[in-house]
């Protein structure tokens, strides 16, 4: 598999989405599935590409680590908590029960769940900056949305690894991982700080490696590598320039990993349908948990809708799921209800106003009626 | 009052209301880009801008007092431990008429007391330039100095 020739396709389609104002993780997972086995099978996966792909995964979740300060979020822990519960509740719950009802078991089901429930926090801040929506207080609850819901991906991770043998183990290990891994955040920005304050090439190696220790960690100690990836992250998240540092590798990782992913994945005609039926579920879904969130926390439904209408988009973390633990006809469900979502919720964040507007309308008509 | 909130992910915002009741909201967004909005009190909409660091830092000296004149900026410093103390730098940009002169030559200090701080040649800075530092025509130099002194140095050595 030619990495060039992939970078090449994935430049020219970020250009071209960007130019139109559309989110391009769609744009890069479709190319992958039209040129992939599943489409013109002109391009295999091999041991390369899925080697960079894991990475991608990896930096991304070491990305949301950093971004995830404990201190920073304790500041806010009542904020992010009143906004993101509703979403998780009625989100999760709500695919929950419509995968099992067409027929998943109940560990799919609690997959499927898990991956649609997620918002994607790529297109979702976009759109609040593309859409010049930060004044509003609206944005804020759904940025907190956002982060509630990168808490809920770790802990997501965790529920979701096969992990049979030896339930205890695995568990005493996690607490034990991610207590160390907290306390050290409190140390590490004082220890390493001056480390990424030099010129040289010291600090991007550095980072990079440490991203990565995630992998290394799943061999050793059978701890999730997301889950390892997101507490690293965390455990650094109090150096500032770290964030900058790994972007880059964040962001070219990251939309080669949705091209592989898209070049492995061969769509079932069953998968496609019901990927369909999940898109309609996970766009109510939002804008039923928006509209409550709203009411909730703002007095207004009309506020409401507008936090629905901009946490529609699935993405990045729907895809990483799937991509870790699902099979078959789950990677068809989801992969289809996140291209349809991802696209449709840029477009509906894009006119929450006139949609507002005219739903506003529609509800004094009816109320007039009666 | 200020109201200062991080926002995970997208950047840092300050918001500020007037005594009038207009809001203001500023976005330090991570990728180093400023958005800034503001509402009148009496609008349902907010109207926003979105500018470069350098832009912002322009706003922020216009929004701060100091005249901008072309090719011509300054800013001045007043200090909290010293309250009689106001410093004023200025940049001008080398003409003809000063080409190939130097520093010491000028007698700058001697005759106005204003010190050249920096010197700006093709993109590079030159931080507390040598006496005999030779000026080039395009060079743009930073004076410091209290009013009086940087008036005259635009007087006796500039020629304005």
């Amino acid at each position: 598999m030619d990495i060039a020739l992939a970078g090449l396709i994935c430049v020219i389609l970020a250009v071209i989405s960007k130019k139109l104002s559309l989110p391009s993780v769609p744009s890069y997972i479709l190319a992958g599935l039209i040129l992939g086995s599943g489409g013109l099978d002109l391009l295999r996966a091999d041991e390369v590409s899925n080697a960079i792909a894991e990475a991608g995964v990896i930096m991304l979740l070491f990305y949301i680590g950093v971004n995830l300060n404990p201190r920073e979020i304790s500041e806010k822990k009542g904020m992010i908590f009143h906004s993101g519960l509703y979403d998780f509740l009625i989100n999760f719950s709500l695919i929950y029960a419509i995968s099992f009802l067409v027929g998943f078991s109940h560990v799919q089901a609690f997959l499927v769940a898990s991956a649609l429930y997620i918002s994607s926090s790529a297109i979702v801040l976009q759109s609040l900056i593309e859409n010049r929506k930060l004044m509003y207080r609206e944005s804020e609850i759904v940025i907190w949305i956002m982060v509630f819901e990168d808490i809920a991906i770790a802990l997501l991770i965790v529920l979701n690894n096969p992990e049979s043998s030896g339930l205890f183990l695995f568990l005493v290990k996690i607490l034990v991982f991610t207590a160390i891994t907290y306390m050290l955040s409190n140390y590490m920005p004082r220890l390493l700080g001056g480390l990424f304050q030099r010129e040289d090439e010291i600090p991007a190696l550095f980072a990079f490696t440490v991203a990565l220790l995630g992998i290394a960690f799943e061999e050793f100690f059978h701890i999730p590598a997301g889950y390892t990836a997101i507490m690293l992250g965390l455990m650094l998240s109090g150096i500032k320039k770290l964030r900058e540092i790994i972007l880059p590798f964040k962001d070219v990782f990251l939309v080669l990993f949705f091209f592989f992913f898209g070049i492995s994945v061969t769509l079932s005609a069953d998968g496609l349908i019901l990927g369909l039926i999940f898109a309609a579920v996970a766009i109510s879904g939002k804008v039923i948990s928006g509209l409550i969130t709203g009411r909730h926390l703002l007095k207004s439904w009309q506020s409401g809708l507008e936090i629905g209408l901009d946490t529609v988009a699935r993405g990045e973390f729907s895809i990483f799921l799937i991509f870790a633990f699902g099979i078959g006809k789950e990677i068809s469900t989801v992969t289809t209800a996140v291209i349809i979502t991802s696209i449709l919720g840029a477009f509906m964040s894009r006119n929450s106003e006139r949609i507002i507007s005219l739903a506003s309308r529609m509800a004094e008509k009816v109320s007039k009626t009666e | 009052m200020v109201r200062f909130i991080g926002l995970e992910g997208v950047g840092t915002k300050y918001e500020l209301e007037t005594s009038s009741g207009d809001r203001i909201a500023v976005i330090f967004l991570l990728n180093k880009r400023i958005q800034i909005y503001i509402q009148e009190k009496s609008c349902e909409k907010p109207c926003s801008i979105e500018m470069s660091e350098t832009e912002a830092k322009r706003l922020s000296s216009v929004l701060g007092g100091v005249p901008i004149e072309k090719e011509k900026e300054s800013v001045e410093i007043d200090f909290m431990g010293v309250p009689d103390l106001t410093l004023a730098m200025h940049t001008y940009t080398i003409t003809k008429k000063l080409h190939g002169k130097t520093i010491e030559e000028l007698a700058i200090r001697k005759r106005t007391g204003a010190n050249i701080v920096a010197v700006s040649r093709g993109g590079k800075t030159i931080i507390s330039p040598p006496p005999h530092l030779i000026f080039e025509e395009g060079d743009v130099i930073v004076v410091i100095g209290d009013k009086e002194q940087i008036e005259r140095f635009e007087r006796e050595i500039l020629g304005i």
